[in-house]
């Protein structure tokens, strides 16, 4: 509508000439005699590659292999490092790893990471690819100039263009469009540049602020209900993936007709899983040590065979712990003190790190309860206590671990604190389940440790740490 | 200047002409003395047969990797290797003669000896924890191992065998013959048959060549489940062909034949197909490996442990890997290299050589565990022994230069009239 006028009043500028040839051969030809010119800047375009163009035009070999090569690399060192960083060690800060043992592999071992090395390779390789052709041609461009000369829509159908720009220094306005038709040029046009062509079009602007404020919505409406509470029941967005046609672990699924949609749910003995095989042991559980295990000297122990496998247990173990009743602290047995090994035992290194290790796990364990100190003032231990005096609860106290009693090594020898803390006592809950046996002896370390400085039991919980 | 050439073979000898006449009998010579020398050193037939085994695999998995390279360029309709084609056709065509080198393995299975496979006796032949050897009654074996047994019998190995040759030879016959047919008649048509034939001819090839890999090299280790093996098998076959048909053809142009035909450009384009399947045997090598040692059942990876813990196969595991896949990886990266004919030469002989080894670690690995040999693994062989080895190496790869010569004879070594034939002049790689 107004192209006429708007070319007019727009500032030009003079990119370069654009010659049209008839046939690739010409082009190829032209191209020569324009390098052997001493052209520099110039672009040969064309409907489809032609044969030879390349060094006619004076075309170096891309870089781009190079840089791609050199991503591939770094990738190698990326993926593997990643994994290593992951899950191939363990060290403290600042990278603590997770060091996951999967089927018995070693933690971190070249054929399992090579899958992942790989496709970091391949994909890092495909963008470095992908994007660096983009930056080395310049991409993406909003305007070209040359698509101003309407002549120049064939170069998509039938026609060859060579242009020669006016950056180079051999460019002559007048001379070079003379070379050109001697070369065999059947049309020449001057390629202008609409300075005003590198500004954004005013209704992209607008597109963009509404695309934007409209791509705001959907977390500008999650973070509206943030903290808040919803009667609603919540929306089941993948219904296949909310309810699973599954039997899960320890449950009696309740179709017991063993199929759903074709699914067998379970087998028939109405088990979810498959019991393991008579005598099989899961991995990292065989406990033949009882002193280690079960803080029991050997003599105690008793040990089962069952389908060729050796199972160790302790006589009396189960039996000791008695359900949580509230109030009512239950006596404790009968024990035979005599079964606690005394000593640490033989498979247990104690050295500072596993001190350390025992402090850590001690604050968070059983401070709550015992305290820092182990004065047995810990901070639900006084609330708990708190709302005891004004009849809101039940408690008992938790036990200082500087009382007579619990430090007397006849009375309570390192094996009855270490079987405290696995099965519980009294009130106490059983911590096996948390905490494993190496880190369950720290604590019994720890434990002496603190008794052997015997802070006050009435140091304030608070300035003791 | 570039010139758009016109469709015309212009070297002057495009045939071996009369070079085939002098070569075979010298060749048939070399092989004869080799297999003799072979058969001394071997001290006896047990380790002879082995290595021929090890020797016909290799020489087997080049020609049907050219059969496969005929197939695929007429199924993807390729202008570009045209002046290639017909050498690889030649190779392909060398399956069937190959039948005859072939007979010593037919009979020793034939009669009843146990040597080689395992299975030739009903029962399996194994090995117990201390190593004496003990045969399992087929009724003992394990239920799935039953199935294999049925499948493992000397008479139906033989019956597949004569149906693989059958099957290679009709499918090379008809590309190089329609091909030929070509050369004098010209026109589209017969190029138009032999793409119509090239899909389904790509099916049945897969179908023989799996259970070929089966038979000639899985089946030494009957207990052993892979189904990556023939992939395995394929992957090193192709890649040797392609080195194969660029080592002939760089032969070829040496001596004076087809130089104006074959150009750089298609070595750089065989350079990067090479590279595609060095990569390919790489990573097939991996997968069937990898899969085996995540999975770590015992069934599977006694294959590897074998080469990996025992008797000394472990440094030839690394050569392969550091040799068969991260040196071609990084040498034949370069375009410089593939377009480099004295570099292509030699990287060729290099790929062969390695591609051998392959099936050396594949075959040799069993021998030690064959009836009545126990542990005599690589680093045991005697010096003699392994010049034993490289005699019957030698023979047969002389053996397999007669047969290419006798079926080259005077035929032309390029395409004379195919439609494609300025396409391939032309072909420029970008």
């Amino acid at each position: 509508m107004a192209e006429k006028s708007s070319n007019e009043s727009k500032e030009q500028k003079l990119v370069g000439l654009l010659a049209q040839f008839d046939d690739p051969e010409t082009l190829v030809h032209a191209c020569n005699e324009a390098r052997e010119s001493g052209y520099i800047k110039m672009d040969a375009y064309s409907p489809f590659p032609v044969h030879g163009i390349d060094p006619a035009i004076g075309i170096k070999r891309s870089i781009l292999p190079l840089i791609v090569l050199s991503i591939a690399l770094g990738a190698v060192v990326l993926g593997m490092g990643l994994q290593l960083y992951a899950n191939g060690q363990d060290t403290a800060w600042p990278f603590p790893g997770y060091k996951f043992l999967i089927s018995g592999k070693p933690i971190f071992s070249i054929p399992a990471n090579i899958p992942v090395t790989f496709e970091i390779i391949v994909l890092s390789s495909a963008f470095a690819t992908f994007f660096g052709m983009w930056i080395l041609n310049k991409l993406p461009r909003l305007s070209n100039p040359l698509h101003r000369v309407s002549r120049f829509k064939r170069v998509t159908n039938d026609k060859f263009f060579l242009l020669l720009e006016s950056a180079d220094e051999k460019f002559n306005r007048s001379g070079s469009e003379s070379q050109l038709k001697g070369w065999g040029a059947v049309s020449i046009d001057e390629v202008n540049q609409d300075l005003t062509d590198n500004e954004l079009p005013k209704w992209l602007t607008t597109v963009g602020i509404l695309g934007a404020i409209l791509l705001m919505l959907p977390p500008a409406a999650i973070f509206s209900q943030w903290g808040q509470t919803n009667r609603h029941p919540r929306l089941h967005v993948v219904p296949d993936m909310d309810w699973q046609h599954k039997s899960k672990t320890q449950t009696v699924a309740a179709n017991l007709s063993n199929e759903l949609d074709g699914v067998r749910m379970m087998y028939n003995d109405l088990r979810s899983a498959r019991r393991p095989v008579d005598g099989a042991i899961a991995l990292g559980s065989l406990d033949i040590d009882s002193e280690l295990n079960y803080g029991i000297k050997s003599d105690f122990a008793y040990t089962i065979t069952s389908g060729g496998n050796a199972l160790t247990g302790v006589a009396g173990s189960q039996g000791e712990k008695k359900e949580d009743t509230g109030a009512i602290t239950v006596p404790a047995e009968q024990e035979n003190i005599e079964k606690y090994v005394t000593t640490f035992p033989e498979n247990f290194e104690l050295t500072q790190e596993v001190l350390d290790r025992g402090q850590q796990r001690f604050e968070i364990y059983c401070a709550a309860c015992h305290g820092y100190a182990g004065a047995g003032n810990g901070l639900v231990n006084q609330r708990a206590m708190a709302l005891a005096a004004t009849g809101g609860a039940t408690w008992t106290s938790a036990r200082s671990l500087h009382d007579v009693d619990v430090k007397d090594d006849a009375k309570n020898p390192v094996g009855r604190i270490y079987d405290t803390i696995t099965n519980g006592r009294n009130n106490m809950g059983p911590y096996k389940a948390q905490i494993p046996v190496n880190d369950r002896w720290a604590i019994v370390a720890y434990v002496k440790a603190l008794q052997e400085t015997g802070i006050q039991s009435d140091t304030p919980v608070v300035e003791d740490k | 200047m570039h010139e758009t050439r016109p469709a015309k073979i212009t070297s002057p000898i495009v045939s071996l002409s009369d070079g085939y006449v002098r070569t075979i009998p010298s060749a048939l010579i070399v092989a004869a003395i080799g297999l003799v020398l072979s058969l001394i050193l071997s001290g006896g037939t047990e380790r002879f047969l082995y290595v021929y085994l090890t020797n016909f695999a290799f020489l087997l998995s080049i020609c049907l990797g050219c059969l496969f390279f005929v197939i695929i360029m007429f199924l993807t309709r390729a202008g570009w290797s045209v002046t290639l084609r017909r050498i690889a056709e030649l190779y392909a065509m060398c399956t069937l003669p190959l039948a005859i080198l072939f007979l010593p393995i037919l009979i020793t299975v034939l009669s009843g000896s146990d040597v080689l496979y395992p299975w030739v006796n009903g029962g399996w032949s194994i090995h117990n924890s201390d190593g004496a050897l003990a045969h399992l009654p087929a009724d003992q074996l394990p239920p799935l191992e039953q199935l294999k047994a049925a499948f493992l019998s000397p008479g139906f190995f033989s019956v597949r065998w004569i149906a693989y040759f059958a099957v290679w030879g009709t499918l090379a016959a008809f590309f190089l013959f329609t091909s030929l047919r070509q050369d004098k008649e010209g026109g589209i048509q017969l190029t138009h048959r032999m793409q119509a034939i090239a899909a389904p001819a790509l099916i049945v090839f897969a179908a023989t060549v799996v259970f070929a890999s089966f038979d000639l090299e899985m089946s030494l280790e009957p207990f052993w489940f892979s189904t990556m093996f023939p992939v395995y098998f394929f992957a090193g076959g192709v890649l040797s062909a392609l080195a194969t048909i660029t080592l002939t053809a760089l032969w070829l142009q040496r001596t004076g034949r087809v130089t104006d035909e074959i150009t750089t450009e298609h070595y750089h384009d065989m350079g990067k197909l090479m590279f595609g399947f060095v990569v390919f045997w790489g990573y097939i090598a991996f997968s069937q490996f990898l899969l085996i040692w995540y999975a770590n059942i015992p069934e599977e990876t006694f294959w590897y442990d074998l080469r990996i813990n025992k008797n000394g196969w472990k440094t030839l595991s690394y050569v392969l890997l550091i040799g068969h896949l991260f040196i071609p990886f990084l040498a034949m990266m370069g375009r410089t290299v593939r377009r480099n004919k004295n570099i292509m030469f030699g990287a060729t002989i290099y790929l062969l050589v390695m591609h051998w080894l392959d099936h050396f670690w594949l075959v040799m690995p069993h021998y030690n565990h064959a009836p009545g040999g126990h542990v005599r693994g690589l680093a045991t062989t005697s010096f003699l022994t392994m010049i034993g080895d490289v005699a019957c190496t030698v023979a047969m790869v002389a053996a397999f230069i007669a047969i290419f010569c006798l079926v080259a004879r005077t035929r032309p070594l390029v395409p004379l009239q195919d439609p494609r034939l300025g396409e391939a002049l032309n072909h420029e790689v970008h």
